[in-house]
């Protein structure tokens, strides 16, 4: 059994013009990219091979899926001409498909379907004919002839939802959530049945979850927070204090500002839509909504010059008690100099960083680190933009914690941390709360006083230590 | 922003016609004219129904009048909100404050319906 996903771009243009930023068919509903609800049905009904065909460009669906090896089959692309029928894609693709059974998957749609049904022996006993299909064009159709007969007379469930706008996409994403892992194949912690939550979630302790909810990576829920019922949150979120989410889709990369009641709306970057009257609007205040993505040049380059104007100004004043420590420490041997590899602020990079160790129960010891002095070989890194002068603590480089585009949005390594500046713990999900608010929240002027506040607060902290 | 003044068996309710955008640019003067309508009267009726776009700041504004005309013992309605301004209102939980009306005939007769001073449904 093999299967060919057909997809016209016109039944889709909507997505393209609702979700800019994602191609439709890797649009998330509910928790995982749309077009893996089609292979998961592909899948259960046997087939081993599946190709991808599409009158429009399909470079980002590739890059995702690759070669299928993820889900165990062969996954393969073509072009076709929209007019194209079923006859004259059989015959385009005969190669690929053989003498074997072919079932073709038509349109932009939702497959209602449950994954606890025999949908392998039904599609390889049902003679040729149309299986399911919906007025609005989507279609599955059987060829071939039944390769097994049919075992029992029991229909597994199938129907098809047009994803023909607003409307029907957030409607197949409450669904997806409602029957959730019971229906399809969901990914995400099952902490409890109508729970599902991803990797790197950082949550206050006043958050409520009501379920049902699925929540992405990388997400972060700051105090006070109700998040459902059906409440689907992507990754890289962040819900900043006392918002609510009902009913709600927030797509990834999405900032909900403070104190906000998401309904029945469907949020993605800085856009947010009405799935019921269709009515959308593009927010201009930053700390409503808006969209989180990679810095760019021109918002980065005044912050990295203000961060190297105070590092050239850290270095100059700690310049001589830097050179007068260095040498006491090191011929009292209370300084242990030594090389870290840690993750770069650019993905999959990593930087070399000197890692200097003070022994601080010794009274010089305890003063050098009052004064920041294990860090200032890294203050000539800000001076080179490999290093912010405030941001996060620099991550050790392990395999096992790779650092991912996706993880890298909230990650800004630093001479000092902003949980320093707060005086929040410096390490795990608090110092990743604070690190992330003011990563979505900072300017070069407000980055200015916390560099001198966390510079004061290591002060006070080490003096009495 | 045109402001005109109906009698509403026997009250004086005005109306303000907010047109197009109300934004940082223009919010402020909103406040600064409303505090010239509250010397007219308490009771105003914001017509929304040509106001394209509202961000926070328009927001703030709408809820800067409402509150002098509560210290007056009035009320700022809403009137005729589109599909988009209407989702700032819920999105910021601001429909909350507000008495809110299809129409501006609507808003104004609330006025009468009720004493003087009204309260945010």
């Amino acid at each position: 059994m093999k299967t060919i996903l057909v997809f016209r771009e016109e039944k889709f243009a909507w997505a393209h013009e609702a979700f800019p930023f994602v191609h439709p068919l890797l649009l998330p509903l509910c928790n995982k990219p749309y077009i893996e609800y089609p292979l998961d049905l592909a899948i259960l009904a046997g087939s081993t091979a599946v190709r991808i065909v599409c009158d429009g460009r399909l470079d980002a669906v590739e890059s995702y899926c690759e070669d299928g090896s993820r889900w165990g089959i062969d996954l393969s692309y073509a072009h076709m001409h929209p007019e194209d029928s079923d006859e004259i894609l059989l015959g385009k693709n005969r190669r690929f498909c053989g003498d074997e059974r072919i079932m073709i998957v038509r349109g932009f749609c939702f497959f209602v379907y449950n994954k606890r049904f025999d949908y392998k022996s039904e599609a390889a006993s049902l003679p040729e004919c149309k299986w399911a299909a919906c007025p609005a064009g989507g279609s599955i159709t059987l060829y071939g002839a039944p390769v097994t007969p049919r075992k029992d007379g029991k229909d597994a469930p199938m129907s098809i939802v047009p994803l023909d706008g607003m409307a029907n996409y957030y409607r197949a994403s409450m669904e997806a959530l409602e029957t959730g892992a019971d229906n399809y194949v969901l990914p995400g912690y099952g902490v409890e049945p109508g729970c599902a939550i991803g990797r790197n979630v950082v949550m206050s302790k006043s958050v409520q979850i009501r379920k049902p909810v699925n929540i992405g990576n990388n997400v972060q829920l700051l105090g006070d927070t109700i998040i459902g019922p059906s409440a689907i949150i992507g990754s890289n979120v962040i819900i900043d204090r006392q918002s609510v989410v009902e009913s709600s889709i927030v797509l990834d990369n999405t900032y909900i500002g403070e104190h906000l009641e998401v309904n029945g709306r469907v949020a993605s970057g800085n856009m947010l839509n009405d799935p019921v009257s269709g009515a959308s609007i593009v927010m201009e205040d930053p700390h409503l909504l808006s969209g989180i993505r990679e810095s760019e040049i021109l918002s980065t380059l005044p912050r990295k010059l203000t961060h190297a104007l105070i590092a050239l100004l850290f270095i100059v004043v700690l310049s001589f008690p830097f050179l007068l420590f260095a040498m006491l420490l090191r011929i009292g041997g209370l300084w242990k100099s030594s090389r870290i590899e840690c993750h770069s602020e650019k993905p999959g990079k990593t930087i070399s960083l000197d890692n200097i160790e003070l022994d601080v129960k010794k009274p010089l010891g305890a003063i050098a680190a009052a004064l920041s002095m294990d860090r200032y070989p890294m203050l000539f890194r800000v001076l080179t933009g490999q290093l912010s002068l405030i941001g996060s603590t620099a991550r050790v480089a392990e395999a096992k914690h790779p650092n991912t585009p996706s993880s890298s949005l909230a990650y800004r390594p630093a001479v000092f941390s902003y949980a320093e500046a707060e005086e929040w713990p410096t390490t795990g999900g608090d110092a990743a709360i604070v690190e992330r608010y003011h990563l979505a929240h900072s300017n070069a002027a407000a980055d200015v006083g916390l560099v001198f506040k966390a510079f004061i607060n290591n002060f006070h902290k080490k003096s009495s230590a | 922003m045109k402001f005109t003044l109906d009698n509403i068996d026997g009250k004086l309710v005005g109306i303000a016609e907010l047109e197009g955008r109300l934004d940082a640019r223009n919010g402020k003067s909103l406040k600064k004219i409303f505090l010239e309508w509250l010397e007219m009267t308490p009771l105003t009726v914001f017509d929304c129904s040509r106001l394209d776009f509202i961000d926070s700041s328009g927001l703030g504004a709408i809820v800067g009048c409402l509150r002098n005309a509560l210290e007056k013992e009035g009320d700022v309605r809403l009137a005729g909100l589109n599909a988009k301004v209407a989702m700032v209102f819920e999105l910021t939980q601001a429909k909350r404050l507000f008495s809110i009306f299809d129409n501006r005939d609507e808003a104004a007769a609330s006025f009468a319906a009720t004493a003087g001073s009204g309260t945010g449904q």
